[in-house]
Parts: structure tokens; C-alpha cells; sequence
């Protein structure tokens, strides 16, 4: 009855790596967002693409900003 | 003459329900051998039993008397049977556990012993009893100065307690040195460098009882941890962080007047000969991030040797501990998560850990574990091998809406060798990890809908 040992679903070692790369990926469309707000006028601007763009660079900056969390040591 | 006959029948029918075990009268001790240790502040005490059933039905258990004080200090009782002879023994363990018997004399506590299988009349087993007992040497003087060694008084029987007839018995009592200024002596009784031998005593009757008091020399660390609290934090993102809040004091003799650094120091061997300032912390073999720091801040006076099988922090308070003088500190450290936590066949996880306090030669006085189980963990319970106090508790953490699921499991009276495996079970589904990031990126989707917000919405008064 060898019992089965419970791991993390990302392996450890992997945290700083992954933190980098999902903030930088989240910080550069973060930027697409902002930079589409001030070079559009008001007329031309489309909610959706506003919208979205938001939603994935929030779920990229949540994520990075968890994987940072726990690569400095705080495990949340 | 019916009544006569129906009252005879219910006499007959009392006497036939009478459970079919002995009574405490039926089992006898062909040959009792006790040994014990009084080289450390933790009293440990040998028994080596030849039991015999004398009576004419199978005895099941047997009952082990303890004195009233002992009964208070006892921390931990086992029971091995010994079958096989010479090379080949085994040793199983036996069932031990606290009792109460209605017709006790003078108070004894009793602890019954069951059986590997019950014991047939005529038959004999031999049996190895170990006994704890903790807070057990009173100092004597009960203070004394730094330059002076610590007397101790030992009470006990010559005669072993027991609620059966000993045939014969023999008490060796091992001191820590050869000092040792006085001891009762009920003949046959003497003594050989570090051993006191009591008897050989023959035939003594169910109950005698024999005090003597041993007045030596003990100079062993009396480490005594007041009160600890372990809290061990699980996060199944990858670590167990546990963290241990100790109020050290010195239970032995004392020490009055002054404190002399320029003696400590100089004449180390004389100076403080009881006194004690290093202390050894047995940690996991996988722990890193380890942290010794009180209430002032960081301690730098610790040394940790990582290893494969065990890590060993040794640490020093900043002042060395005298008899009542008390230390205060925390130890911290953090442990991979796939060394603890387990999935069992049915579904549910849990964490397999050491009770205990993890340094060494210490008696706890109050212990206290709180193992933190992640948020949405259902159904804690806990199993132990000994009793212990259980109860729940919430703790709000890092990224919590409803709070933390805290298993507290409270014992007194701890000693090193209960530092034994425990189990907590809960129940988890693993969508729940999901929360914790879900809760960052709406954080940051709440920002980015904000500013949407700010250049969408039009604050102008004058009409366009």
C-alpha cells in the first residue's frame, strides 16, 4: 500500500522562470491596451477589442503576479 | 418453598453471568526485573514480567498499579510480549491503556495490559513493560549557587506495586555518577559505582510497597519546554511551512545569588555544572529557510547540518539557562510538500507527520499542534496513536475569503519518544487551487475595467 505523494500541479523549480515570462507577456498587452486607448478617438474605438485585450492581459498579470508570489517564497 | 427455589435460582444464575475472566487475584509474577534510568531529567523505568495465570480460567488482561504521584507523571506507558527463545525473540506490541478499578487502595492508578491471546490456566508470558515518567527528581537543595553541583531526590518502592503476588523481584536503580549522598536501604540493597541494587526480594503480597529515596547527583540538562506551539501550514503549491513558538525554562534546582560570567567562563567544568546553553533541534532531512529568532530579532548563534536521513539545527539561547530561568524564541522552516502529503485509496489527502517536539532529552509540559489546511478543505479528523485534545479552528491567511481550516490537536506531558507519525485527513478538490489566482486576475481585470470606465465616460458640462 504504497501511498501516492502529492505535488504541486507546476513543478517548484519552475516558478521564478514562469513568473518572468507571464509578467512580461502580461505587461506587453497591458501596453497594446494602453497604447490603443490613447491613439483611438472616441468614434472609432471598439468595446470588444477594448475588452479583451484587458481580460487576457489581466489573466496573464494574475498569473504572474502568483507565480511571483510563490517563487519568493510566499506560498499563498 | 417456591420462593426458596426462585431465590436459589437467581443466586445460581448471578453466580454463572460472573464474566469468565480472573480476577485480579488469579495471575501471579513468577519473576519481576526492574531497571531504572536516572541519568537524564526523564525518568525511564524497565520492566521485564514473568506472568503466570494461577487461576483456573484464560485471563485476557493484566493491570500494571502506579502509585498517586507516579500516576501524575507517567507520560508514557508500553507493553512489548516477548515469544521465542534466546536469538530468535520477537517482540509484539500489547494493547496499554489508563483504567480505573472501583476497589483501589490508597489511590492507585492502574493501566490495563491485553493480551496477544488470552492467557490459559498454568500457562506463563513474559512481558517487557516501559514506563515514562516526567517531573520525577526534585531538586534537593532546592536552590543552589553557581558554583555547586545538583542534588536530586528519587521516591519510589524497592518493592515493585502490583496488584498480583511477586514471587521474585529485583530492582537496579543506574545514577548519572558515582555521586550519590544517600539511599534508603531495605536489605537486601547495594551499591556498585552507578547501579543501586534492590533485592533479590521473595514472595512479597499483591499491594506491598517499600518507599526509598535516592539522594544523588544529576547534572544532566533539565530541559523543560513550558509551553510550545507548532503550527505547521499547508500550501499545495509545493511547501509545508512550519513554524514553532518555544518558552524554554531549566527545571532543576534554582539558582540563587549572583551571576558570575568571569566563573562561567573560566571554570567552565565547576562553574554552572547544571546549567546548560546548547541545544540540539532534530529537523526533516529536505528543510530549508530555516529561521531561529525571538521578540528582539535574529539569533546568529545556531549551526544547521543538513543530512539524508535527518537535519540537526544546534542552537544556543543568548544567555545560558540556570535553574528557573527562561528563554523565549521561534524556530521556523519550510519542507517540500511531496515528503508529507499523501492521497489515500479513498480519494482523500492527508498529511503524515511527526508529533512531538523535535529537540532532544526535553519534556514539554503543554504541547500544542495546529496543522492549517488549505482554504476549501472539508472533513478534517486526525489520527494519533495516543490521546490527545482535538479541536477546530479558522485562520484567515494570505488571498482568504472564508479562512483556513485549522486542526488543533493539544497534549500534555510530552516526552522524546512521542515523537511518532500522525495522520490528518481532509478531503480537497483540486479546482479550489484555481481560486487563489482567480482572485488576482479579477484584481487586475478591476483596474483595466476602471480605466475603461474613466476614458469612456463623458464629464462634460458644455454640450458638444
Amino acid at each position: 500500500m504504497a501511498a501516492k505523494p502529492i505535488a504541486s500541479p507546476i513543478p517548484v523549480a519552475l516558478y521564478p522562470t514562469l513568473s518572468v515570462f507571464t509578467l512580461t507577456i502580461g505587461l506587453v498587452i497591458t501596453a497594446i491596451f494602453f497604447i490603443y486607448e490613447t491613439t483611438s478617438s472616441r468614434k472609432n474605438r471598439s468595446l470588444g477589442k477594448e475588452l479583451a485585450t484587458s481580460a487576457v492581459a489581466s489573466v496573464f498579470l494574475g498569473f504572474g503576479s502568483l507565480f511571483l508570489l510563490l517563487a519568493s517564497g510566499v506560498y499563498v | 418453598m417456591a420462593a426458596r427455589i426462585g431465590i436459589f435460582a437467581v443466586v445460581v444464575a448471578v453466580f454463572l453471568s460472573i464474566p469468565a475472566f480472573s480476577s485480579a487475584q488469579d495471575l501471579q509474577i513468577v519473576n519481576a526485573e526492574r531497571r531504572i534510568d536516572l541519568s537524564s531529567h526523564i525518568v525511564k523505568a524497565f520492566l521485564t514480567l514473568k506472568v503466570e495465570n494461577i487461576g483456573k480460567s484464560a485471563a485476557a488482561e493484566m493491570l500494571l498499579a502506579f502509585s498517586p504521584t507516579q500516576i501524575k507523571n507517567l507520560a508514557m506507558v508500553q507493553a512489548l510480549a516477548i515469544t521465542g527463545k534466546k536469538k530468535k525473540k520477537t517482540y509484539l506490541p500489547l494493547d496499554v491503556k489508563p483504567t480505573e478499578q472501583p476497589d483501589a487502595p490508597n489511590d492507585t492508578g492502574y493501566y490495563r495490559v491485553t493480551f496477544v491471546s488470552p492467557l490459559g490456566p498454568g500457562e506463563t508470558v513474559s512481558l517487557e513493560v516501559l514506563y515514562i515518567l516526567t517531573h520525577s527528581l526534585e531538586p534537593f537543595p532546592v536552590e543552589i549557587t553557581q558554583s555547586e553541583s545538583q542534588l536530586v531526590y528519587y521516591h519510589d518502592s524497592a518493592v515493585i506495586l502490583s496488584p498480583y503476588h511477586v514471587k521474585q523481584q529485583t530492582t537496579f536503580v543506574k545514577t548519572p555518577s558515582t555521586r550519590v549522598e544517600s539511599f534508603t536501604s531495605i536489605e537486601p540493597a547495594n551499591r556498585a559505582g552507578k547501579e543501586i541494587k534492590y533485592g533479590p526480594y521473595e514472595n512479597r503480597a499483591s499491594y506491598s510497597y517499600a518507599p526509598v529515596i535516592i539522594h544523588f547527583e544529576n547534572n544532566s540538562p533539565f530541559a523543560v519546554v513550558e509551553e510550545l506551539v507548532r503550527e505547521i501550514e499547508i500550501s499545495h503549491w509545493g511547501s509545508l511551512q512550519i513554524t514553532e513558538n518555544y518558552r524554554l525554562t531549566h527545571g532543576g534546582a534554582r539558582h540563587k545569588g549572583v551571576f558570575s560570567r568571569v566563573d562561567y567562563q573560566s571554570k567552565r567544568s565547576v562553574s554552572g555544572a547544571s546549567s546548560f546553553n546548547a541545544l540540539l533541534a532534530v529537523l526533516p532531512p529536505r528543510v530549508n529557510s530555516v529561521y531561529y529568532r525571538d521578540d528582539i530579532g535574529n539569533i546568529s548563534t545556531s549551526h544547521l547540518r543538513t543530512g539524508f536521513r535527518k537535519s540537526e539545527l544546534e542552537f544556543e539561547p543568548r544567555y545560558p539557562l540556570f535553574g528557573g530561568w527562561r528563554a523565549t524564541f521561534i524556530i521556523g522552516y519550510r519542507v517540500p510538500l511531496e515528503d508529507y502529503l499523501f492521497e489515500a485509496s479513498d480519494g482523500r489527502r492527508y498529511l503524515n507527520f511527526t508529533f512531538g517536539c523535535p529537540l532532544v532529552e526535553t519534556i514539554v509540559n503543554k504541547l500544542t499542534i495546529k496543522v492549517v489546511l488549505p482554504e476549501g478543505s472539508k472533513d478534517p479528523s486526525a489520527i494519533l496513536p495516543f490521546t490527545v485534545n482535538q479541536d477546530l479552528q479558522v485562520k484567515y491567511s494570505y488571498l482568504d475569503i472564508v479562512g483556513r481550516t485549522v486542526v488543533v490537536l493539544q497534549k500534555d506531558n510530552v516526552v522524546p519518544t512521542h515523537n511518532v507519525p500522525f495522520q490528518v485527513y481532509y478531503t480537497f478538490k483540486p479546482i479550489y487551487m484555481l481560486a487563489e489566482p482567480f482572485m488576482l486576475v479579477s484584481a487586475f481585470f478591476f483596474v483595466f475595467v476602471a480605466s475603461l470606465a474613466y476614458v469612456h465616460i463623458d464629464l462634460n458640462i458644455a454640450r458638444k
